[in-house]
């Protein structure tokens, strides 16, 4: 008889995870262009400001960074492992269903008018991009509603047109723009980890935190809802709203990792088959365990990002995008043949 | 004692003018076993559906254990009424036993963990269908006649009186089709489940089913026992073939005869039939 998940093994597992990912994010911290000593860092920030440096570029600039990414990193591996589950597509990403274009084109907007106020704490590139993602996705699943009903075909493909059609919108007005707007905005698109303010951090974590637990709520049910629509439905669950609930959850928070730092990619996709691969497919240990495996692994991407040409920073989306090219062919060429929605 | 299905004078059609199902009413009684047949578009997985609540009539009533199918929710629903559909196969690689446990969705509380209980219920309906060998293999890695057990055991997993089965044995050869008709019929017969199933196979019907619901393709139907209902005239008019109908001391059997068959007016200089 084989095992049954239960809610104590996965408990241990996920504290497991949670300490490595806790490791993971003390070394990052420590690694950087200026060596730190961790003795320095633990003895205070010292009796007037800038008396202990090591103690500064730790708490200041290193630790909302990597804190930073470790909430990016959940929130686009969660969305993802959602994704995948009610589209029934393991190629889909938190960015399929026009996330990436919106945000895209919030940010180009936002940087094209010079707009300069920001709402609570953001910047006016991040409310922008925030605003521009929901409203897309909002269109996407009106689109998709109103075309197919509920059916997840029409779903995907409306996804796909209206990031093809805002993708030509932004290309638009980048060739417009003037040279030194292009660059922020192309910088922005590559996915771009930079120090926050912490009470950025605060709003975001918590936002993020709250937004993987309650999806957590729903993840039993995201496993027969992989299952299809009807087959849901025979097991009583109620498909439609299920799929909802879920996805205006994903869409929250993949808004509020891309509003923080631009559009990431990959993340979102290879952590749920790698850790699918490992850990199985049942979603109540798939969603926790992407989260705290995707927060780990973007901060390690961070961390090569920022030091592998230091002085200058290389975008982090350029980092997951050389380290996931490769694992997502591998993935195409295992999975295609058997892609459960095709038939 | 009034029936755990009661279909009364149902109407349903997807479009407005192609009704399909023209004022159908029968009624099943607790623990007995229905023969869904009929030629393709008549209806048989469409009434499945209206059963199962998937889908809404356009009028007419179904009452499932006395209450209307609509007044209850979905998840009311799955704990009365279990379906095995054609052909699944899952986009993620769940195990057998992973997709067994599903059943179990509709009882699991807040945190959606299975119970001592649940798992007791769950190993049980792997035991009884000979599933257990392989759960933990991939749903994919499986036979077209061990993945239907794999359902099956699903079903009897989610511990509903009503078992609705579209079509168990399409795709399995005769072994596999006696093998899933053998199971159907000891859980009719041990646990006192009542059992639909539409299929396209009259002869095992015969064998198995204690009554049938026949459907026409033109909203007509007849239901009763099935040794009174099918006869070599109905199943011609119904389908629009013409039989030989074989009567041994097991049972009658019905053989389909087209123009081309063996030892037909066309084909067979012998013995021309008439």
């Amino acid at each position: 008889m084989t095992e049954f998940l239960t809610a104590k093994n996965l408990t241990v597992k996920i504290i497991i995870c949670l300490a490595v990912l806790a490791a993971v994010m003390a070394g990052c911290a420590l690694v950087g262009t200026q060596n730190i000593s961790l003795r320095n860092v633990f003895a205070g920030p010292g009796a007037e400001a800038g008396a202990n440096i090591d103690y500064d570029i730790f708490v200041r600039v290193r630790l909302p960074r990597v804190i930073l990414a470790a909430l990016v990193g959940a929130a686009l591996a969660a969305a993802g492992v959602v994704l995948q589950a009610i589209l029934r597509n393991p190629l889909a990403d938190p960015y399929i269903l026009g996330i990436s274009s919106g945000a895209g084109l919030g940010v180009i907007i936002a940087v094209l008018s010079g707009v300069t106020w920001g709402f609570a704490a953001g910047s006016p590139i991040a409310v922008f991009a925030f605003a521009g993602a929901l409203a897309t996705v909002w269109l996407v699943w009106a689109i998709g509603y109103f075309a197919g009903g509920s059916r997840v075909t029409c779903l995907l493909l409306a996804g796909v047109v209206v990031n093809a059609f805002f993708s030509a919108v932004i290309m638009f007005l980048t060739s417009i723009a003037k040279s030194e707007q292009v660059f922020s905005t192309i910088f922005w698109l590559m996915g771009n980890i930079t120090e926050k303010d912490m009470p950025v951090l605060l709003a975001g974590g918590i936002s993020i935190v709250a937004g993987i637990a309650a999806l957590f709520a729903v993840s039993h049910r995201l496993n027969v809802l992989s299952m299809g629509e009807q087959q849901a439905k025979d097991l009583g669950v109620a498909a439609s709203r299920t799929r909802a609930v879920a996805f205006a959850l994903a869409a929250f928070i993949t808004a509020i990792a891309v509003s923080l730092s631009g559009l990431i990619g990959f993340v979102g996709l290879i952590i749920p088959h790698a850790v699918r691969l490992v850990f199985g497919p049942d979603h109540r240990q798939l969603l926790p365990v992407s989260a705290i495996i995707g927060a780990a692994f973007l901060v390690i991407a961070d961390t090569i990002a920022r030091t592998i040409v230091a002085p200058a920073q290389l975008p982090v989306g350029v980092i997951t995008a050389i380290a996931g090219g490769p694992f997502f062919l591998l993935l195409l060429a295992k999975y295609s043949r058997k892609v459960g929605w095709l038939k | 004692m009034s029936g755990i299905i009661e279909v009364e004078n149902l109407f349903f059609g997807y479009t407005t003018k192609d009704t399909i199902l023209k004022g159908l009413s029968f009624e099943l009684l607790r623990g007995r076993f229905l023969a869904i047949a009929g030629p393709n578009g008549a209806g048989k997985t469409t009434l499945l559906n209206l059963l199962c609540g998937s889908v809404r009539s356009n009028a007419g009533s179904i009452r499932i254990d006395a209450e209307d199918v609509g007044s209850y929710s979905v998840k009311q629903l799955a704990k009365k009424v279990a379906v095995v559909r054609q052909e699944i196969v899952p986009v993620f690689e769940f195990s057998v036993a992973e997709v067994v446990s599903m059943a179990r969705t509709p009882y699991l509380g807040t945190f959606g963990f299975e119970s001592g209980p649940d798992k007791k219920i769950i190993a049980e309906a792997m035991s009884v269908t000979d599933t257990q060998r392989f759960a933990s293999r991939p749903l994919a890695q499986l036979s077209g006649g061990e993945r239907q057990r794999v359902f099956i055991a699903r079903a009897l997993a989610q511990d509903t009186p009503i078992l609705l089965l579209d079509e168990p044995t399409s795709f399995l050869d005769m072994k596999h089709q006696v093998g899933i008709y053998d199971l159907l019929k000891k859980m009719q017969l041990d646990r006192g489940k009542t059992i639909l199933a539409v299929t396209h196979n009259i002869n095992l019907a015969m064998q198995y089913c204690d009554e049938i619901l026949l459907l026409a393709s033109d909203g007509g139907y007849s239901h009763g026992p099935v040794e009174e209902v099918l006869n070599t005239e109905l199943i011609e008019e119904v389908f629009a073939v013409r039989t030989v109908t074989g009567k041994t001391d097991v049972g009658t059997f019905f053989l389909p005869r087209g123009k081309f068959t063996k030892n037909s007016r066309r084909t067979g200089p012998e013995t021309a039939e008439t």
